[in-house]
C-alpha cells in the first residue's frame, strides 16, 4: 500500500516537474518574453539581462565591462553568458538560449532541494529513531519534504517568472542550493565550490559559512543533542551508537581549505580577465562596493531605494552601516537558537537577506519559498499561515499596479509603489518569525514527549 | 618562416651600424633641430561676414581646397568661417560658392568641414586654437593638437590695416598679439616650422612684432597699400576673388602633391604690377633657405607609402615619425641612401617580432617569461585562457567531489 502510494506520488512529481517546464517553454515563446524583464521586481541591477548584454559589449569592444555603472556582476559570468546574449536563432525569440539556461538551472536547482529534503527526511527519521519516538508519532504522515520543495520551487509563479524575465536569479540560486546540498550529503569540495560561487556572484550568501559549519560539524537538522541526553538517561543505557555524534572540527578545516582553493582559483580567473581595466579591486568595488553603497535607487521591491532617496549626504554612511547591520547583528542570535537545525538556520539566514538585501527581487524570494518545502513537517502549525499566503498574493497582484499607477499614468507616486514594498517586507518578517517560532514549538512538543514535562 | 626571417635579419644587423653611422653624419650636417617634420596642418581663418564679404570666404575655401588636395586632412585643418556665404538668402546658387566668374569650381562641396562657424570666430577663439588653452570640454576637433614636428600654414584674410586684423567687424586682433600667440607657441613647442600667409590691406604690418624662431611670414600688400580683389562677377554680384589668393591658386593649380616646387618659387611668382601691390615676406626668422624646402612642406602633407613583408605593428610615434621623416630629411641626403634608411627601419621591426616568434631564441636577454607574457597579453589569448578555466572548473569539481567520497 505504502509501495503504491510512494509510486504514485512520485509518479505526479515528475509529472508536476514536466508541466512547470513546459509552462515555462510556453512563456518564453511568449512576444518579447512578456515582457517581464523590464519589470522593477524581476530585473534589479544586479540580475538584469539587459545589464549583463551590455556588459558583454563593452568587454568585446575593449573596454572595461563594469564603465558606465551598468554591469555589477562577475567577469565569469560575462564569459560564460556573453555570448548568449548576442546568438540569434532565426524564427526563436530572442534570448531562447539564455532562457533554456534559466530553466535548465531551476530543474537542477529543484532536483538538489529534492535530493537534500530526501536527506533532511532521512535525517530527521533517524533522529526520531534514537529518541525512541516513532510509536508516538505518526511517520507515516510525515510528507515527502524533498518533493514538495522541489515542486514548491518549480512551480511557483515567482520562480518562474525569474526564469522567464531572464535573470540571473535562477544562477545565483543554484549556487546556493548547491552549497546546502553539498554540506547536507557532506560532499566537502561541492559544498565549498557552491558558497565560493554564491559568495561572488552576490554577496549575501557568505553569512551562510555558519550553517554550513554546522552541517559539516554536527549533520543534518535534528532535535536538540539535550533532548538526545535526556532520552539516554531515562533509558539509563548509554548506547553511544544511537547518540548523535558531537561537533566534530575535521569536515570544517577540510571545508575551509576547499573554499580557499575554490576562492584562489575564482580570483585568478577574475583578475585575469580584468587584468588590463584595474584588475581586481575594480571589480570588488563594482560589485561589492556597488552593493553595500546602494548607488543605484531605482525602485524595487525592497526599502532601501525609497530612504536612501531622501536621506542627507552627511548621514548617509551611517545609515547604510545601520542597514547593513541590520542583516548582520541577526546572524549571531538566531545561529545560537538554531544551532542544531542548521538547513533551517540557512533557510532564515536567505529569507532575512531576501528582504534586507539592497536590491531584492522575486528571485531572492523564489530561493527562500523554495527551502521552505523542506520544513513542512516541522512547520505544520504555524500559524498565519493563510493570511502569509494570501498576503503574497495580494502583494503580488498589487505591485506591478502600483507601479503603473505611478510611472505610466502618473496618478499615484513613489508612495504607493512603496507602500506595497513595505507590506511584502511585512509579510517576510511574519513568516520568518512565525516559521522560527513554529520550529522552536515543535522543539519544544518533542522536549514534552520525552520527558513528560512542559 | 624561422629560417627565412634568420638570415634576413642578420643582414639588417651588419647593416645597422653602418647606416647609423651615415645618419648621424647626415644629420649633423643639416641645421641642428631637435625634432624631425612628422605633421602637416593648417589654419585658415576667414575673419570677415556678410554678403559683401563673399570673396573672403571664398579665399579660405580655395586654400582649404588646395591644402586638401596636397594632401592634409581634415582631422589637421582647422577652419575658421563666418560660413553665411553659401546659403545666404541673396545668393543666387544656394549652397555653392564660386572663386571665378567661369563657375568651374564649386568650392563648398561634400566635404567642407568647418571647426569654427559663425559666431565662434573670435579673437578669443582663435587665439585658443593657437596657444592650444581651451576650454575643457571643447572637442578634438576644434584643437589645434599640433607638436614639435609640425609645420603649420596659417592662412588669415579679410579687412585689415596697420597692424591690425579685424574680425566679424565687432573685435580687432593687434600684430602684437598675434606675435604674443606665436611666442607662446613657439615656448611650448607647439610648432617646428610656422608659414603665415595674410591676404588684407596693408597686410604686412601685421607680422611686424614677430620674433620666434622658424616663423616664415607673406603678405598681400605692405604698410600703406590696399590689397584689392580681382574680378567682379556680376552673376553673383559680388566680387568673388582676392588677387593675392587668384594668384597663389593659380601657381597651386599648376602643382600636383608629388612636385617639388620650393617656396622661392611661390614667393617669387608674386607680380606687383598684377597684384596692384607688393607682396612682402619676411624671412629673417626663418633659417632654411626659401629654395631648398619644397611648398607641399606647408600646403601639403606628402607621405611616402612603404611596403613591408611583416605583418603591421602597431608602431609607436617615434617608429611612425622616422617613416614620415623621409619627406622632411635634408635634400642633401641621397634618394637611394634614403631608401636604405626604410628597410633598416623595416629591420628593426622584424628585429622587434622575432623574440616573439622565436620564443626568445634570438635575443638573450628575453627570457621565456616575457615572451609568454607577450603572448598572454593579447586579447583572444586572455578570452580563451579564461573559457579553458572556467570549462575546467566542472571537472576539477566532479573529481573532487568523487576523490573525496
Amino acid at each position: 500500500m505504502e509501495k503504491l502510494k510512494k509510486k504514485i506520488g512520485s509518479f505526479s512529481f515528475w509529472n508536476w516537474v514536466i508541466a512547470s517546464i513546459i509552462f515555462r517553454l510556453i512563456l518564453i515563446y511568449f512576444p518579447k518574453n512578456l515582457n517581464l524583464s523590464s519589470r522593477p521586481e524581476v530585473s534589479t541591477p544586479l540580475t538584469s539581462f539587459r545589464r549583463l548584454a551590455e556588459g558583454y559589449w563593452l568587454k568585446q569592444s575593449s573596454m572595461s565591462s563594469y564603465a558606465g555603472s551598468m554591469y555589477h556582476g562577475s567577469p565569469l559570468l560575462l564569459s560564460l553568458l556573453g555570448p548568449l546574449t548576442v546568438k540569434r536563432i532565426e524564427g526563436q525569440p530572442n534570448h531562447l538560449l539564455y532562457s533554456l539556461v534559466s530553466v535548465i538551472a531551476d530543474v537542477v536547482s529543484a532536483m538538489l532541494i529534492r535530493a537534500t529534503g530526501q536527506n533532511l527526511r532521512l535525517a530527521y527519521l533517524r533522529s526520531l529513531e534514537s529518541l525512541d519516538l516513532v510509536k508516538q508519532i505518526d511517520v507515516s504522515e510525515f510528507l515527502f519534504s524533498g518533493d514538495i520543495a522541489a515542486l514548491i520551487y518549480l512551480c511557483n509563479p515567482f520562480t518562474i517568472v525569474a526564469c522567464v524575465g531572464l535573470s540571473t536569479s535562477p544562477i545565483e540560486n543554484m549556487a546556493v542550493i548547491l552549497c546546502l546540498y553539498g554540506a547536507c550529503s557532506r560532499l566537502i569540495p561541492l559544498a565549498a565550490f557552491g558558497w565560493v560561487i554564491a559568495t561572488h556572484l552576490s554577496l549575501y550568501p557568505a553569512i551562510l559559512i555558519i550553517p554550513v559549519i554546522f552541517l559539516l560539524g554536527c549533520g543534518p537538522d535534528s532535535p536538540p543533542r539535550k533532548l538526545f541526553l535526556q532520552r539516554h538517561q531515562q533509558k539509563e543505557v548509554l548506547n553511544q551508537l544511537k547518540l548523535p555524534p558531537g561537533f566534530s572540527w575535521g569536515p570544517i578545516i577540510h571545508f575551509a581549505f576547499w573554499a580557499f582553493l575554490w576562492s584562489v582559483y575564482v580570483l585568478v580567473l577574475c583578475g585575469i580577465s580584468l587584468k588590463q581595466f584595474g584588475g581586481l579591486w575594480e571589480m570588488f568595488k563594482s560589485t561589492y562596493g556597488f552593493i553595500l553603497t546602494v548607488e543605484d535607487l531605482s525602485p524595487n521591491i525592497g526599502v532601501l531605494w525609497y530612504f536612501f532617496a531622501e536621506v542627507f549626504e552627511f548621514f548617509r554612511n551611517f545609515f547604510l552601516i545601520v542597514f547593513h547591520v541590520n542583516i548582520l547583528f541577526m546572524i549571531l542570535p538566531l545561529s545560537i537558537r538554531l544551532r542544531h537545525r542548521p538547513c533551517y538556520l540557512a533557510f532564515v539566514y536567505v529569507a532575512i537577506c531576501s528582504m534586507l538585501k539592497s536590491y531584492p527581487s522575486v528571485g531572492d524570494s523564489a530561493l527562500y519559498l523554495g527551502l521552505l518545502g523542506w520544513f513542512v513537517n516541522e512547520l505544520a502549525d504555524m500559524q498565519f499561515s493563510l493570511f502569509l499566503f494570501c498576503g503574497y498574493v495580494g502583494v503580488s497582484l498589487l505591485s506591478p499596479v502600483m507601479h503603473n499607477l505611478w510611472i505610466w499614468r502618473g496618478t499615484g507616486n513613489a508612495n504607493f509603489y512603496f507602500t506595497t514594498a513595505m507590506v511584502y517586507a511585512c509579510l517576510q518578517i511574519v513568516l520568518v518569525v512565525e516559521g522560527v517560532s513554529a520550529v522552536l514549538n515543535h522543539d519544544r512538543k518533542l522536549r514534552i514527549l520525552i520527558t513528560g514535562k512542559p | 618562416m624561422e629560417t627565412f626571417i634568420n638570415p634576413k635579419s642578420l643582414f639588417h644587423l651588419l647593416l645597422l651600424p653602418c647606416l647609423l653611422l651615415y645618419s648621424s653624419i647626415a644629420y649633423n650636417s643639416s641645421p641642428v633641430e631637435a625634432a624631425m617634420h612628422t605633421n602637416n596642418w593648417a589654419v585658415l581663418v576667414c575673419t570677415s561676414r556678410f554678403w559683401f564679404n563673399y570673396r573672403h570666404m571664398a579665399n579660405t575655401l580655395s586654400l582649404y581646397r588646395t591644402v586638401k588636395r596636397l594632401g592634409i586632412p581634415d582631422e589637421r585643418i582647422i577652419l575658421m568661417l563666418a560660413d553665411d556665404m553659401a546659403c545666404n538668402t541673396r545668393n543666387k546658387y544656394p549652397a555653392q560658392v564660386f572663386n571665378n566668374e567661369n563657375h568651374r569650381l564649386n568650392l563648398y562641396g561634400d566635404n567642407v568641414e568647418v571647426d569654427y562657424r559663425g559666431y565662434e570666430v573670435t579673437v578669443e577663439n582663435f587665439l585658443r586654437v593657437l596657444t592650444g588653452r581651451h576650454e575643457t570640454a571643447v572637442p578634438r576637433s576644434k584643437r589645434l593638437l599640433s607638436d614639435e614636428g609640425s609645420h603649420i600654414l596659417l592662412y588669415m584674410t579679410g579687412h585689415g590695416g596697420d597692424e591690425f586684423l579685424k574680425f566679424q567687424d565687432s573685435e580687432e586682433l593687434q600684430s602684437h598679439d598675434l606675435a604674443d600667440a606665436v611666442k607662446q607657441m613657439k615656448e611650448k613647442h607647439r610648432f617646428k616650422e610656422l608659414l603665415i600667409m595674410v591676404d588684407t590691406c596693408q597686410a604686412a604690418t601685421l607680422f611686424n612684432q614677430l620674433q620666434s624662431p622658424g616663423v616664415l611670414a607673406i603678405g598681400s600688400s605692405m604698410k600703406g597699400e590696399n590689397s584689392y580683389s580681382h574680378h567682379l562677377d556680376s552673376d553673383v554680384g559680388v566680387s568673388v576673388v582676392d588677387r593675392f589668393t587668384y594668384y597663389t591658386l593659380a601657381f597651386f593649380e599648376r602643382l600636383n602633391i608629388y612636385d617639388n616646387a620650393s617656396l622661392s618659387s611661390l614667393f617669387s611668382s608674386y607680380n606687383p604690377s598684377l597684384l596692384m601691390s607688393t607682396a612682402y615676406y619676411r624671412k629673417d626668422l626663418y633659417k632654411r633657405r626659401l629654395e631648398e624646402v619644397p611648398v607641399t612642406n606647408f600646403f601639403g602633407s606628402v607621405m611616402e607609402t612603404i611596403h613591408t613583408d611583416a605583418a603591421y605593428k602597431a608602431l609607436s610615434r617615434r617608429n611612425s615619425g622616422r617613416f614620415e621623416d623621409e619627406m622632411s630629411l635634408d635634400q642633401s641626403v641621397h634618394h637611394i641612401k634614403r631608401r636604405m634608411l626604410i628597410k633598416v627601419n623595416d629591420g628593426d621591426e622584424i628585429h622587434d617580432i622575432n623574440p616573439e616568434l622565436l620564443q626568445g631564441e634570438e635575443g638573450a636577454s628575453k627570457c621565456p617569461w616575457s615572451t609568454f607574457r607577450k603572448k598572454f597579453q593579447k586579447a583572444e589569448n586572455v578570452d580563451s585562457l579564461l573559457n579553458y578555466g572556467l570549462v575546467a572548473m566542472i571537472p576539477l569539481l566532479v573529481i573532487s567531489t568523487w576523490l573525496v567520497q
